[in-house]
């Protein structure tokens, strides 16, 4: 028998270690990078430690009921279980616990303070339409990933102008729904750097599974470079140099052609489409497709080709008619748009 | 009970033994039995009645629409039917039952029981099923056009059918050129012009080469959906579609006389539409694609301007119930297509029909 312990033993320890592996990683909100997630995770943890507890005492009730020594109760006494351990006990252990957890919405629900970076989000089947408002009252339109500065509030309006979605990013905070025809609200307070990885939590049509972000949390300085680089239009074309910069110079021709501009905005081009995601730095982004493929050649002739089999449903439609060879310039151009 | 059913079996093995002994006639020569016919009349009465009872009739008044029926009377109908003056060929009159003379039949007859015998064609009769069964506009052309058929003299037939008289020299051909001859079948519709005859008729002049060849191309391999226009490009080869479209690319795309007044609203509303999209639907700005200047798009987008609304609103119907078909390139339009309401395709189309012509006569082939 302790043999057989001493065996079992091991495999328990690999298995919780598994288990508990889960708990870090870019999308857990066990792992938080944020004031808001490490509430709620403190949260989470007195339930699960409160839970273990109530687990405990309801099994040893149940071996000392089949396995204690037989004795008459009293009516009074069995009143008293019934009562104190159905009515009495849950109602406090619950009423603890809403308490504590309505103690938590005002801090979560304060609003950032005034001067703090604000980002609107629209939730858009099935992508991310990200507006960063800059202190001087301008305006950058991005697409499927977001970065902010470590220690800083970042307030977010969010908005969808087809179906609900949820706006969520486990490691820093809880979710949000994005509701059309209204404008809610959340602040986040990220605490360390690091990527992490958002997703929507509503389902939202078929590619509901599909429509996920980056989100980088950065040093200040470096932030603020960044949002610079995201402001500004994309490059000025390169002279026609190698066959590197002509197949560049084909594609942007092509963007053009094939009528890419009618949806997509590169600035400082004549493509001014607001129907899809700003396109003017893809090429710098870390994932393509909102957080479903990597960010390499590949990837963008996938996309332009196959664009149906990648994200079911999506409103693009596929290229994979073009004449061959645009493919790969399109890919090229969109890759130079750091 | 049990003989009588014996009874039946026998009865149906004498009627197969009857059958394969072959002596049952199966000629047209000598005709039904007065039984036969009746009862194969009496069927197809009942049947086509029955048939058509939900049909719901769009208004036929229209003259292009008549001009249209018309048009594809005198291609694909005539022969077996005839026409006021012209009797039907010899050959048909032999069929059995030989077709019968529209121009007593159709009086008998009302345009939701001729709209399913021209869709669908009629059983142990000659009478053919339309070409392709996803137009139904263009079978209520052809409806349009048989109810005006009985009250048509011989000069008013040839007055709608015949080739425009051809003063333009534009479209003139050496004569005795096998091309010229064939392309004189596109005329008779398209005209020699190449404007497009009536509004429901493509305007082809200035078209961009690579469209019309593509669409040509969609029509031979049943990509495209039409059933006039099908049966005439199923005999094109390559050779013939590449001079076809280089011909009507190089005609000047002028603009068609007369040009209607549209209220202004209506028109800017369709510029708004073309240059700016309908964002909150996500409709795109029409010339991304179809650019006006034609210097900038993809040659197998089709140019716009100057073409004949009716026929652009068709277009964007048949986009939005899924029935148009088309080049490699169709399933770009679909979905922009049924993002537009019935106002927003006459705006649109109003607006591109009134735009100057850019001719793209300036692109090579």
């Amino acid at each position: 028998m302790s043999g057989k312990r001493f065996i079992e033993c091991p495999v328990i320890v690999f298995a919780v270690a598994l288990v508990l592996a889960g708990c870090t990683g870019p999308q857990s909100s066990l792992d938080p990078a944020g004031r808001e997630a490490e509430r709620i995770a403190g949260l989470f943890w007195w339930m699960a430690g409160g839970a273990v507890v109530v687990w405990a005492l309801v099994v040893w009730l149940a071996w000392s009921a089949m396995h204690g020594r037989v004795s008459r109760h009293t009516e009074r006494q069995a009143r008293l279980y019934v009562i104190g351990g159905g009515v009495l006990f849950p109602t406090l252990v619950l009423a603890g616990l809403l308490a504590y957890g309505l103690g938590m919405m005002p801090a979560l629900l304060e609003p950032a303070p005034p001067g703090s970076l604000k980002i609107s989000v629209s939730g858009e089947q099935w992508w991310w339409r990200v507006r960063y408002h800059t202190a001087d009252g301008g305006e950058v339109e991005l697409a499927n990933e977001i970065r902010l500065p470590v220690g800083e509030p970042a307030s977010f309006e969010l908005e969808s102008p087809d179906v609900i979605h949820s706006f969520w990013i486990p490691s820093l905070a809880g979710k949000m729904d994005m509701i059309p025809g209204r404008r809610t609200r959340l602040v986040l307070h990220p605490t360390r750097t690091g990527t992490f990885r958002g997703q929507c939590a509503e389902f939202c049509g078929d590619s509901h599974a599909l429509m996920a972000f980056p989100v980088v949390v950065m040093e200040k300085d470096a932030f603020a470079a960044w949002l610079t680089a995201q402001r500004a239009p994309a490059a000025t074309p390169q002279a026609d140099a190698g066959p590197e910069a002509r197949r560049v110079n084909r594609g942007r021709d092509a963007f053009l052609e094939h009528g890419c501009s009618a949806c997509h905005t590169v600035r400082g081009t004549l493509a001014r489409g607001a129907i899809g995601p700003d396109l003017t730095h893809v090429g710098g982004r870390l994932t393509l497709g909102a957080g479903i493929l990597p960010n390499d050649h590949p990837s963008f002739v996938r996309w332009i080709a196959e664009t149906d089999r990648v994200k079911p449903g999506v409103l693009m439609p596929h290229y994979r008619m073009l004449p061959s060879g645009e493919h790969d310039a399109l890919a090229a151009y969109l890759e130079s748009l750091q | 009970m049990l003989i009588g059913g014996g009874a039946l079996v026998a009865l149906a093995a004498l009627g197969f033994l009857v059958a394969a002994s072959g002596v049952i006639s199966t000629k047209a020569s000598t005709g039904h039995w007065r039984i036969t016919e009746w009862f194969l009349q009496f069927s197809k009465q009942r049947s086509v009645s029955t048939y058509s009872l939900g049909l719901e009739v769009p208004p036929l008044d229209d003259g292009s629409l008549i001009l249209k029926g018309a048009l594809h009377y005198e291609f694909g109908c005539r022969s077996c039917h005839g026409a006021p003056g012209a009797p039907p060929s010899r050959v048909a009159n032999t069929m059995l039952p030989p077709p019968p003379d529209l121009g007593a039949a159709v009086p008998k007859s009302n345009p939701k029981r001729l709209f399913h015998i021209v869709k669908h064609g009629v059983k142990f009769t000659g009478m053919p099923a339309f070409p392709s069964q996803k137009r139904d506009d263009e079978v209520w052309a052809v409806v349009a056009f048989l109810m005006k058929l009985p009250g048509l003299t011989e000069t008013g037939y040839q007055n709608l059918v015949a080739s425009e008289p051809r003063t333009a020299e534009a479209g003139q051909l050496p004569a005795g050129d096998t091309f010229a001859s064939l392309n004189r079948s596109c005329q008779q519709c398209h005209g020699t012009d190449g404007l497009g005859r009536g509004e429901q008729i493509p305007s082809l002049a200035g078209q961009r080469p690579h469209y019309l060849a593509n669409a040509l191309a969609a029509y031979v391999l049943g990509r495209r959906h039409s059933g006039i226009m099908q049966p005439v490009a199923a005999s094109l080869d390559e050779t013939t579609i590449r001079r076809l479209v280089a011909h009507y690319a190089q005609l000047p795309a002028s603009p068609r006389a007369p040009v209607r007044t549209v209220d202004p609203a209506i028109l800017e509303k369709g510029r708004r539409i073309a240059h700016h999209g309908i964002r909150e639907r996500r409709v795109p700005a029409c010339v991304e694609c179809h650019d006006p200047s034609g210097r900038r798009s993809n040659p197998a987008y089709p140019s716009l301007t100057g073409q004949s609304a009716a026929y652009l609103v068709g277009q964007l119907e048949l986009f939005t119930a899924n029935r148009r078909g088309g080049s490699s390139y169709e399933h770009l339009m679909q979905p922009i297509a049924a993002r537009l309401d019935p106002d927003e395709m006459q705006a649109v189309a109003r607006y591109f029909e009134s735009r100057e012509t850019a001719s793209s006569a300036l692109e090579n082939p």
